[in-house]
């Protein structure tokens, strides 16, 4: 086994994980954002098919809900009328952003309701529309308050961005398996521990990044504000 | 296009694997529980050494994706096994280990990691004062904790056990990757006998889904239950 030439061929492959992973958060972000609105606001029928979406993305295995978008999508693209174009970069993109969103949107309703309900009435008291309220009264505190269970999110999304190979994308664990087999299979362990390092390098950065924006945000809030007793969900997602 | 005559006939192969995929997450949900809770006393009584290997331990388990460490385990631990059997002189071929052995380990390892967390957390809402109280009392420590401690933290544990049994149930799917067959592996065989993927696929989700439903059922039921008590 030659790392000199292992470590840059895994890295070529490093940018196809950071777009899926990339794009995953923002759709996900999105998509959690509308899904929380719609099950605090509870609007009859549509929050109950939220709630449905939300347990399908946290009981559902990654792999499964991958697997699901892969042969599900293109009967979608067809029944829609189109040609299939779905390939299996996209069906990851999807399934992951699918995943992200629900799992993402259990960190934000525990968030804004975790805001004192005090807060709101303040707010109201004073004319605030609501838009207004929640982007400047609510929001900052909910981001304060929900940004270490971001945290955890986005490090597990990273996790599994690595099950995107079974479905047949070329990301840094498949190219990791063309290299273990063009060795004849002799350095498996030694690969998947150079495989560890590269991903807990990949987590470590995040948890900087996400560390940062904490304690910059902590800067806005008052005392009282702070002392609220946040419980993180530390749990992990597959 | 999507097939409804193959449902039942998928329901009726994937649901044999629902035993063994339960027996399996017990297994897990109770080692890693008391893997876990070593963990957290070592952390909670502030042990020197052992405290700072424990958060060596979970800071390497929470940055590596658990497919990662499953197939670490599963190309690591038959050598080291081996290894550490022949140093006092047991002949074992380690190799011959069944997988799903390889898999319960790795779990157990991944998610004991999460588990000391739960029950740290668990631990450090207890109310000290109480502690004080059973003290003046002349409880032991002994007896504190059985009679004091052990009945609230459990109790304040149920909802995240309840999260993590669930984990343990989607992290089983991954073992389809050293061929362990559980519900996931299973529908992948399924469907590879009748080319009905997607067909397989919904059954595994509606199975996943109704048994996170019932988990959740049962845990509510006993933590209403043990609150009204204590």
């Amino acid at each position: 086994m030659d790392l000199s030439t292992m470590i840059p061929e895994l890295f070529s492959a490093l940018p196809l994980t950071l777009v899926i992973t990339f794009t995953a958060m923002s759709v996900g972000f999105c998509l959690a954002l509308i899904a929380t609105t719609l099950r605090v606001r509870r609007v009859p029928v549509i929050s109950q098919f939220v709630d449905l979406y939300v347990s399908y993305a946290r009981s559902v295995p990654v792999v499964l809900q991958l697997f699901v978008a892969f042969y599900g999508l293109p009967l979608l693209v067809i029944l829609f009328g189109f040609q299939d174009f779905i390939t299996a970069t996209m069906a990851a993109m999807v399934g992951l952003s699918l995943y992200h969103g629900g799992y993402l949107s259990e960190v934000m309703r525990p968030a804004y309701l975790a805001v004192e309900r005090g807060q709101h009435d303040a707010a109201d008291s004073l004319g605030y529309s609501f838009r207004q309220k929640m982007f400047r009264i609510v929001g900052p505190q909910a981001i304060h308050i929900g940004l270490p269970g971001y945290g955890n999110s986005i490090i597990y999304l990273i996790h599994n961005v690595a099950l995107v190979m079974y479905i047949g994308a070329a990301d840094v664990m498949a190219t990791a398996h063309l290299i273990m087999e063009r060795d004849y299979n002799q350095f498996q362990f030694e690969t998947y521990l150079v495989l560890a390092v590269i991903y807990s390098l990949m987590c470590l950065i995040a948890w900087l990044i996400i560390r940062f924006f904490e304690l910059r945000f902590a800067v806005h809030l008052s005392k009282e504000a702070t002392s609220i007793p946040l419980k993180t969900a530390a749990f992990a997602s597959v | 296009m999507f097939e409804t005559d193959v449902l039942l006939q998928d329901l009726r192969e994937i649901l044999g694997a629902v035993p063994v995929t339960l027996a399996m997450a017990l297994a897990i949900f109770v080692f890693s529980t008391i893997i876990g809770s070593l963990f957290a006393f070592i952390e909670y009584r502030r042990v020197p050494v052992l405290r700072e290997l424990v958060i060596a331990y979970k800071v390497a388990f929470k940055g590596v994706p658990m497919v990662i460490v499953i197939f670490l385990a599963y190309f690591g631990l038959p050598p080291a096994l081996q290894f550490l059997l022949s140093l006092v002189g047991i002949d074992f071929n380690a190799h011959l280990t069944p997988n799903w052995v390889i898999l319960v380990i790795a779990i157990t390892g991944c998610i004991a990691a999460f588990q000391s967390e739960i029950i740290k957390g668990a631990l450090n809402s207890f109310d000290t004062g109480q502690a004080d109280a059973a003290h003046s009392l002349g409880y032991t420590s002994s007896q504190l904790f059985r009679r004091v401690m052990f009945p609230q933290v459990v109790v304040a544990a149920i909802p995240d056990l309840t999260t993590s049994m669930m984990v343990i149930m989607k992290a089983l799917s991954l073992g389809f990757a050293i061929e362990v067959v559980e519900i996931f592996a299973q529908s992948q065989l399924t469907a590879a006998l009748n080319f009905y993927y997607l067909e397989a696929f919904v059954i595994a989700v509606v199975i996943y889904m109704v048994i996170a439903y019932i988990v959740t059922q049962i845990a509510d039921r006993t933590e209403r239950a043990l609150r009204i008590r204590s």
